[in-house]
């Protein structure tokens, strides 16, 4: 068959809803743009262990302490599953790692902000999270079938992740004076990146085209993030708390929330790598990375035995 | 420190949601030998209470037939061998991931595929997975509790555990009745 021929074919199996599986016929940019994409989503899981990692020794009770912990635990796991997704595709682990390590490869700009207090392990779970759900919903509409199924079981699971957030939100906004005053805070810091997390609008979004025409993508960055501020500015009211942007305002004929501007410049600074903590999150990621080299130098090890025994 | 390329072979993982569920393929793992690769799904995959059974086979052991590759080549000429079980896996739906459905007694995959494309219902299958009973290696009865017990009691890892929409509505009643 032709390469148009084959590339008519794949686009039909696509238009007819069909799974595209590892071993089928797919365009080279297909296979690089999801490859990019999975490899930036393992990335960010892995990254976004670190703003809560820090607050697990601090957490004000032991209930508290055992979710964080699990969540924590999730995203580590989460990363996995996506690293096996990519893998299908070609890529290598230490390939990805070593883009990730290099700084090569980018994760969401949303985990180079600090988490100054106990009430932003609330509000990451509840705006962070549910803004990551809203993508990870759409992206289980994928048309490849590792990563449609990948983000089936992360979303299912990050709803534990969302859901501990929004309890506490609640329960902070409900306290004492200096509970409410925390709480506000963190809306008042995560509210903004949460928003830039969906990534810049439609008409600047270059990759958006070909990925929706392809069905790695079924939604635009913006139809999500309006999604999301309908879903989360009205409850945020109900609790009495408020939204930092003095242009939000709910638009009668269709009953979307409407936001005011975004700061891209603010945005670009932090994908580039001149956010509040990009260098502390290489940092970490970075020493992580050297002082597992003993467990992957026992691991290597373990499978020369193995190979040994197996050959002798 | 890298040295190349050091990746392990890949490893499907099957689970078992409970006991007479079937076993459905959860994704796959790298590993140097089959009990890192239970040890390894275990931490990636089991990590909430509703895993009873895993089972791991190497991917590069798992024979596969496609729903095209069959109407287009037909059934695939089976070849000499010794006769042998091989567990059989089935792929019904563009969502959906391989479900184990049964074994089959044949003297080479092809055969196996040949067999289980006759014993399992054809329509609906998109791919049929065969692989040698010998190659599957299956968490062990006395394992079990070691491995999945310490899930059982983790209830706070379900959203269902969070009474977010409860909170909510009181919050709305109590408001209500201040008005």
């Amino acid at each position: 068959m032709t390469e148009n021929g084959r590339l008519a074919e794949f686009e039909a199996r696509i238009r007819r809803g069909e799974k595209i599986e590892p071993g089928d016929w797919m365009p080279e940019d297909y296979r690089r743009q999801l490859i990019r994409m999975i490899s930036q989503h393992a990335h960010s899981e892995i990254m976004g262990m670190l703003p809560e990692g820090t607050w697990i020794a601090r957490a004000p009770n032991l209930r508290r302490k055992m979710v964080l912990l699990a969540k924590v635990q999730d995203e580590a796991g989460h990363g996995q599953y996506l690293y096996h997704a990519a893998e299908t595709l070609g890529a290598t682990r230490e390939e990805m790692i070593e883009a990730l390590l290099s700084g090569k490869a980018k994760y969401s700009q949303v985990f180079n902000y600090p988490s100054l207090s106990w009430a932003d392990m609330g509000v990451i779970g509840w705006f962070v999270d549910g803004a990551a759900i809203l993508n990870q919903t759409m992206l289980a509409r994928c048309s490849y079938g590792p990563y449609s199924r990948a983000m089936v079981r992360i979303s299912a699971e990050e709803s534990f992740h969302m859901k501990q957030g929004k309890e506490q939100v609640i329960l902070l906004s409900q306290g004492t004076a200096a509970q409410v005053a925390m709480v506000q805070d963190a809306v008042n810091r995560w509210w903004w990146p949460s928003m830039m997390m969906f990534g810049p609008h439609d008409q600047e979004s270059p990759n958006s085209p070909v990925l929706i025409k392809w069905a790695i993508k079924t939604r635009t960055n913006d139809e999500l993030r309006q999604d999301f501020v309908n879903q989360i500015a009205p409850e945020v009211m109900e609790l009495g708390l408020t939204l930092p942007d003095p242009d939000l305002h709910i638009e009668k004929a269709t009953g979307n929330w409407i936001h005011g501007p975004i700061d891209w410049d603010e945005f670009w600074r932090v994908v580039r790598g001149d956010g509040p903590c990009n260098a502390e999150r290489m940092a970490a990621r970075r020493k992580a990375h050297d002082d597992g080299l003993w467990v992957r130098q026992a691991l290597e090890a373990y499978a020369r035995r193995e190979a040994g025994v197996a050959a002798a | 420190m890298t040295s190349g390329d050091t990746q392990w072979p890949r490893y499907q993982v099957f689970h078992q949601e409970g006991p007479h569920r079937p076993h459905v393929n959860s994704g796959t793992v790298h590993a140097a030998d089959p009990e890192m690769a239970l040890q390894n799904a275990r931490d990636v995959f089991v990590r909430r209470p509703d895993c009873v059974s895993l089972w791991v086979a190497r991917a590069a052991d798992i024979q596969s037939l496609t729903a095209e590759e069959l109407e287009s080549a037909g059934v695939p000429e089976p070849t000499d061998g010794s006769l042998g079980t091989y567990q059989v896996f089935l792929k019904k739906s563009q969502v959906g991931s391989h479900e184990h459905a049964g074994s089959v007694q044949a003297t080479s995959a092809a055969g196996a595929l040949a067999a289980a494309t006759d014993e399992f219902e054809k329509e609906d299958v998109l791919v049929w997975w065969v692989v040698p009973e010998a190659l599957m290696v299956r968490t062990e009865p006395d394992e079990i509790d070691s491995l999945f017990h310490p899930a059982a009691g983790k209830l706070y890892r379900h959203p269902a555990f969070y009474h977010t929409v409860t909170l909510m509505r009181r919050l709305r009643e109590a408001e209500g009745e201040n008005k």
